[in-house]
């Protein structure tokens, strides 16, 4: 009798502990840091938020950890990209999770991608063209623009499921939206010397930011998104660059070092190393720190090699 | 004549002088009289143009004051929220339903829908296989051509089926119903589906990380974990990651023939499986996932009506750089197995042979494991090495040793070359086997949580 006591009050402690309650935090779950501390300059202390990535991954290589699901199994709301970027892990664990509130198109499903114009939208679905993203290129987050509308998703899905809260995302959107407006200015001042410059990244993840300062992606080191270069392709790639005049390789800071170093060297092109996210290197310690990182990192580099 | 010519010259100078200064007298008074009219029609218009001019000012003012009143709420300073007003909203509303009633016609054509729209993912992996053993010598091995299916049946289901196609013919290997929103964690699998034994025994065949089922696996669960039945697994609520899963099914492993699917059995002769499993985040780059699972069948027909005990134990630890995942890394997979059931003593008369002497049955042991570590040195090669040991069912004291070292290709995400060498060393049984094996997966894939 003892012992089957024992067990039922060990199932009982298993059971999901009511976690309702009036002081409680929103519980969200943001794929990338951007989102994480996006969604912290829109609901303050309302909300608890924490990243499945830490900012050092490629988007599409980040590891499918159970303990993630853990995480996603408690979460009210989860706060993605959107675009298939999170296509290799979040689906997956999304199934392990088993939290309904959360799964595709619920309300508690936020993608950032909703005010988001994609570039790249391919007009051919075809394997052939590489790992494509269908609905367009997903790295939107580097491009400071997009970040108000990532804000503006962040604070509809919060607002969508915590209508209670509405007046204070709205005031807190505005107010970041001021800030991220100011700071735009400032950066598209500053990005002048950048207007024409044709650069050639590892993968095209580039497209967004080069778009918003006067740059040209004029390339990738990746045959097509997802496929790794032949030597073939490479050799093809730095002929186009010397002829197209290319001065810049990005490498970001998730793929292999050697190659895209080769690369800016057989073409007398400026290397410059980016963090694709928010934690990617210790100064990007939040949204606008990585844009403003980015930018100087490529200004510093352009404006050496003048 | 020349007085003549005179006279006509003084009258025309006289006639000159006579009206010339009339003419030049009369002239000034008619054009004052005119220019006075002119200058009241002037003044008359300069007045209405001055009207019309106020009044333009006017509705230009008031046009100025709407446009300010319209557009102050979008240029708001920073840092202090402005409201919208009703009337500001109504305006919005307006202009947003007069640009989508301009666009409706292309958003409708964009936005058509289709019967097939509802079809589920599909995709299709071909596996195929040159080969070369010592004894058996070469062959083209077609391993598979296999179909995936798999989309949401409703709110609360979702499915996903498995069609393969090998040489010796076309089967269902999965088809299953999964439950997406029950509560307290739990999710309920039904139909036909890999048992969450062990972990390995649940992957199919072309995802497995080398070429051939190890040895153990093949011996103790036979082929992959599958199952007809039911499995309910449950997610702790706790800080760890803990599932607990329970199962039934007719019994466990694809070729087990110690039951036969179609014939029905009671309580007793069906296969009860438990597992448990777990993951520990050594640190951001190291982990270890852990598993145990048991299957228990009370009364094996064949074995005397016996009862049958399979346990085994998982480990994998995985090395991931974070921010080089994508081509660098370690896996190490080890899987321990162990069966206690009772077998006839020499084992089973081979198919089609009959003995008159019964059949004498003995509770027998036996072990096995195997172990495979594989590196990520780039997004393209993946070089591996696999150990198996498995003791025979009937015969534990007649180990098989296998030594394979094998490379992983991976041309993109959907095509994959594998080479592998294995030495196999079982009784009467010491050989070189060779592998070339192709894979491919044409049209839909997902990275499923199985298969990680």
């Amino acid at each position: 009798m003892k012992r089957i006591t024992l067990v039922l009050l060990a199932a009982l402690l298993m059971l999901p502990t009511p976690l309702k309650g009036a002081d409680r935090k929103i519980q969200a779950v943001a794929t990338i840091p951007d989102l994480a501390d996006i969604a912290r300059n829109i609901a303050g202390d309302l909300i608890e938020v924490t990243s499945l990535a830490t900012g050092v991954e490629d988007i599409h290589a980040v590891p499918m950890k159970p303990s993630f699901a853990v995480l996603l199994n408690r979460a009210d709301v989860v706060i993605l990209m959107g675009l298939e970027a999170e296509h290799a892990f979040l689906p997956a664990l999304l199934e392990a999770a088993r939290n309904p509130r959360i799964l595709r198109d619920e309300p508690g499903y936020i993608d950032c991608s909703v005010y988001i114009t994609p570039l790249e939208v391919p007009t051919r679905i075809d394997r052939a063209l590489g790992d494509q993203h269908p609905m367009g290129n997903p790295h939107y987050n580097l491009d400071p623009v997009a970040g108000k509308d990532m804000a503006r998703a962040i604070a509809d899905g919060l607002s969508r499921n915590y209508p209670e809260y509405q007046s204070t995302f709205k005031k807190n959107l505005d107010t970041y939206l001021a800030k991220l407006d100011a700071a735009i200015a400032r950066w598209e001042q500053e990005a002048k010397p950048l207007h024409g410059i044709k650069l050639v990244s590892y993968h095209p993840d580039m497209i967004y930011f080069a778009e918003r300062f006067g740059m040209e992606a004029a390339g990738t080191i990746e045959i097509r998104a997802g496929v790794d270069p032949t030597p073939g392709h490479i050799a093809e790639l730095e002929e186009r660059m010397r002829r197209e005049k290319v001065g810049l390789v990005v490498r970001e800071l998730s793929y292999p070092a050697a190659l895209a170093e080769t690369v800016a060297q057989s073409t007398g092109a400026k290397l410059v190393e980016l963090p694709y996210m928010v934690g990617g290197v210790p100064e990007a310690k939040d949204y606008l720190s990585l844009i403003d990182y980015n930018l100087h990192t490529v200004l510093k580099a352009v404006q050496k090699g003048a | 004549m020349r007085t003549t010519a005179q006279a006509l010259i003084f009258v025309f100078l006289l006639s000159l002088l006579c009206f010339s200064p009339s003419h030049l007298s009369a002239h000034p008074a008619r054009r004052t009289s005119r220019t006075s009219d002119a200058a009241a029609q002037l003044r008359q218009e300069i007045d209405a143009m001055k009207q019309q001019l106020q009044q333009m000012q006017d509705k230009v003012r008031q046009q100025e004051e709407t446009i300010q009143k319209l557009s102050s709420p979008q240029t708001p300073t920073p840092g202090v929220p402005t409201a919208t007003t009703p009337r500001e909203e109504q305006f919005k509303r307006e202009v947003k339903e007069e640009i989508m009633r301009d666009i409706r016609p292309s958003l409708a054509a964009a936005n058509k829908t289709f019967p097939s729209q509802f079809n589920p993912a599909i995709g299709f992996i071909i596996d195929t296989a040159g080969s070369y053993r010592d004894h058996e010598r070469g062959n083209f091995e077609f391993r598979s051509g296999e179909i995936g299916i798999s989309a949401n049946i409703d709110p609360f289901t979702r499915g996903y089926a498995i069609l393969n196609g090998t040489p010796d013919g076309t089967e269902v290997e999965e088809a299953a119903i999964v439950t997406t929103a029950l509560p307290y964690n739990l999710t309920v699998k039904g139909g036909r589906f890999f048992s969450s034994f062990g972990r390995l025994s649940s992957f199919h065949d072309h995802d497995l990380p080398f070429v051939n089922r190890p040895i153990v696996l093949d011996r103790f669960v036979q082929g992959e974990s599958r199952g007809d039945g039911v499995e309910v697994s449950y997610l702790a609520p706790l800080q760890q990651y803990l599932t607990l899963t329970a199962g039934m099914y007719n019994k466990i492993g694809a070729e087990n023939a110690r039951v036969n699917d179609t014939v029905p059995r009671d309580f007793s002769q069906f296969t009860y499986l438990g597992r448990a499993a777990t993951f520990l985040n050594l640190n951001d780059n190291n982990s270890l996932d852990l598993g145990a699972s048991y299957a228990y069948t009370p009364k094996v027909k064949i074995d005397q009506g016996g009862n049958r005990h399979l346990a085994g134990v998982d480990l994998t630890y995985r090395y991931t750089p974070l921010s080089q995942a994508s081509y660098r890394g370690l896996i190490w997979g080890t899987e321990f197995l162990y069966n206690h059931e009772n077998r006839p003593i020499g084992g089973f008369p081979e198919e089609g042979t009959t003995s008159d002497t019964p059949l004498h049955f003995k509770r027998r042991d036996a072990f096995g494991m195997y172990s495979y570590i594989e590196a990520r040195l780039s997004r393209r090669f993946y070089p591996g090495f696999l150990f198996d040991y498995a003791q025979d069912i009937d015969r534990a004291h007649r180990p098989t040793f296998a030594y394979s070292p094998y490379l992983t290709i991976w041309a993109s995400e959907f095509q994959r070359v594998r080479l592998q060498y294995t030495r196999l060393e079982e009784p009467g049984n010491h050989e070189n086997q060779f592998f070339l094996q192709w894979t491919v997966v044409l049209g839909s894939h997902v990275h499923g949580f199985r298969d990680r």
